[in-house]
């Protein structure tokens, strides 16, 4: 219970203790006040029914139930006063009520010397008698009173003040439920506004994850092909989805013998898992070619980087590394290793006695006994020299090419690979190779649905050579609109 | 595709078990048939023959998955053999060099007469 000073015995008319608030104790009581959140809602039943029910236990022709704010005393119902919503906080009725602890009688308010100089008393209503129990919380705050008024002087029972302070403890319970159905309210709101905040939260989290995902993307792609003298080079990526960091990757680069590093690669899996092993896999073939120009050497390297990695033996990959370097006939020596991967392509002119339908001899090439890197510690893996002659051109991919689905339930395979490669013009370069195989994945009825890497390297014949302006590279990078997900 | 998949123990002759594999192997079913077949393999089955017959499909999630079986098996001082492989799966193994590291038979029957050889046959 707060420390309130309280009236001493009101027997002796006009001679009633002047209290004036405490602040402390007002501060408190200010707080409960708020705390009900009840100032200024608009009139409810019960609280009516009590100020009607009081008017008429005491016969009188006003009665009501008030709060009193800070500098105001607010009707939360009113008996007999119509039209009257709030008064001022003038001392001497309510506002002596609510300071102390029981209830305050004034059997005529013209013989208290407080009360005379309320404004309730001087002005038309003339009110005579007042009686007033206040409305006080569990921990002792009041926030108001249910109080009765006469314009008549009048005593009353002590049963009657009983009575009195029994309604405004009934008030007091009807405030409680109130307050306890407005903190579930309230609770369901905070629950809904955290679950808006969520849901909010969770869209902003997908654009960015999405947004990094396309950024790790192309930091796992050479941002462009190098210029190599007497190549043309061309390359194409495509991943399935936006939301799939691809598992594909290649690079072309300078090597320190003067030769040129190239690779093209698989990872086995999706998503930021298979993101971390593009990465190994990327940076260990560039590391490890700076030291030896053997293929094999490379890969090798790279077997032994993902079986150290923490998920050894559980993430592999397939990959071509290859060296080339421009030869005494104009073209270039390739020497190819190849660890699980499917048969590159070595192009040429077809000779005449392979049929009018057949331009292009495909050859395949994948040297034996190449393992799928990073699955076995002593894996193998082999290389083989090819010699890419002017005319001629050499296309790597990734499986999402040969496992493209022609219709519901085949794929395009190398047979269909291969037949696609021979119908067409050898003599084309890299650029029309890598964008006629484009256009043969855009022309299925599915598209590509897995990622795929294409790199194609032709050297120019003699008269493509005089006619083009130097090498040339071209590279682009795709991916199937967001929220196209195979 | 299927989340499910099945692998049944269907014989247990000495340190051997021949289990047979039903249904379609991808991204979502092989960690479990990596994991049953571990478990196999921890019972003791360190010689372990799966039966693919009864494989609808099996991409390269399935390659990894019979390879971490390998790598179980080998851990264990064991081995895994694989009898009736599909084709898609015949040409991945073939491909990736994998073959040469799993021993594979046209059917169990053929598996297990391999096995007879072997040095803790039963």
């Amino acid at each position: 219970m707060p420390e309130q000073a309280s009236a001493s015995e009101d027997g002796v008319p006009g001679k009633r203790l002047h209290l004036v608030p405490d602040e402390v104790v007002e501060a408190g009581r200010m707080e409960a006040v708020r705390r009900y959140d009840i100032l200024d809602t608009p009139p409810d039943g019960a609280f009516d029914r009590v100020a009607a029910l009081a008017a008429r236990l005491f016969d009188v022709p006003v009665a009501t139930v008030t709060i009193v704010d800070e500098d105001r005393i607010w009707f939360k119902a009113a008996h007999g006063l119509n039209g009257v919503s709030e008064i001022g906080r003038n001392p001497g009725l309510c506002g002596s009520a609510v300071l102390r602890d029981d209830a305050l009688v004034i059997p005529d308010t013209l013989l208290d010397d407080v009360a005379c100089g309320n404004p309730l008393v001087t002005g038309p209503l003339g009110v005579r008698f007042y009686a007033a129990a206040p409305i006080t919380t569990t921990d002792g705050h009041k926030l108001g009173t249910v109080n009765v008024l006469d314009t008549k002087p009048r005593s009353i029972t002590a049963e009657q003040t009983a009575t009195l302070t029994d309604l405004a403890a009934i008030v007091m319970d009807e405030m409680e439920l109130r307050l306890s159905a407005l903190r579930t309210v309230r609770q369901e709101q905070r629950v809904a506004e955290a679950e808006r905040a969520a849901r909010e939260q969770a869209e902003r989290d997908k654009a960015a994850i999405a947004s990094f995902a396309s950024t790790l993307q192309r930091t796992l792609l050479p941002p462009a092909l190098p210029t190599v003298p007497g190549l043309e080079l061309a390359c194409h990526y495509h991943t399935a989805s936006v939301h799939d960091v691809g598992g594909d990757f290649y690079d072309v680069f300078p090597l320190p013998s003067g030769k040129w590093g190239l690779f093209l690669g698989d990872v086995c899996g999706k998503g930021a898992e298979a993101a971390t092993i593009t990465s190994l896999a990327r940076y260990t073939l560039r590391a490890s070619a700076q030291h030896t120009d053997d293929p094999v050497a490379v890969l090798e390297a790279l077997n032994s980087a993902l079986l150290a990695d923490v998920w050894a033996g559980s993430r592999f990959c397939t990959a071509f590394f290859a060296t080339f370097t421009p030869d005494a006939a104009g073209g270039f020596t390739v020497e190819l290793a190849t660890g699980g991967h499917p048969p590159a392509y070595h192009l040429s002119p077809a000779p005449p006695a392979a049929g009018p339908a057949t331009h292009t001899r495909a050859e395949a090439v994948r040297p034996k006994g190449g393992m799928l890197i990073g699955a076995f510690p002593d894996a193998r893996f082999a290389s083989t020299t090819l010699h890419l002659a002017p005319g001629q051109a050499l296309l790597l991919y990734t499986d999402g090419l040969t496992e493209a689905h022609t219709s519901t339930d085949a794929m395009l395979g190398d047979e269909g690979l291969t037949a696609f490669l021979t119908a067409r013009p050898a003599s084309c370069g890299a650029a029309q190779l890598i964008q006629d195989t484009v256009g043969l994945l855009d022309a299925l009825p599915e598209g590509a649905s897995d990622d795929v890497a294409l790199l194609a390297l032709s050297v120019p014949a003699p008269d493509q050579a005089a006619a083009a302006t130097g090498a040339r590279s071209t590279a682009h990078t795709t991916a199937a609109p967001a929220g196209e997900e195979h | 595709m299927t989340d499910d998949i099945e692998l049944t123990l269907t014989a247990t002759p000495g340190p051997a078990a021949v289990a047979t594999v039903t249904g379609e192997i991808d991204l979502h079913t092989a960690p479990g048939l990596r994991t049953r077949a571990l478990e196999l393999i921890d019972q003791g089955h360190r010689h372990l023959i799966l039966d693919l017959s009864g494989v609808g499909f099996c991409d390269s999630a399935g390659l990894s998955a019979l390879i971490g079986i390998w790598h179980g098996a080998q851990g264990a001082g064991g081995s895994l053999a694989l009898a009736a492989v599909p084709d898609r799966l015949m040409r991945m193994l073939t491909l990736t060099g994998v073959d040469s590291l799993l021993p594979h038979y046209p059917s169990i029957a053929d598996a297990l007469s391999a096995r007879q050889g072997a040095p803790d046959a039963a």
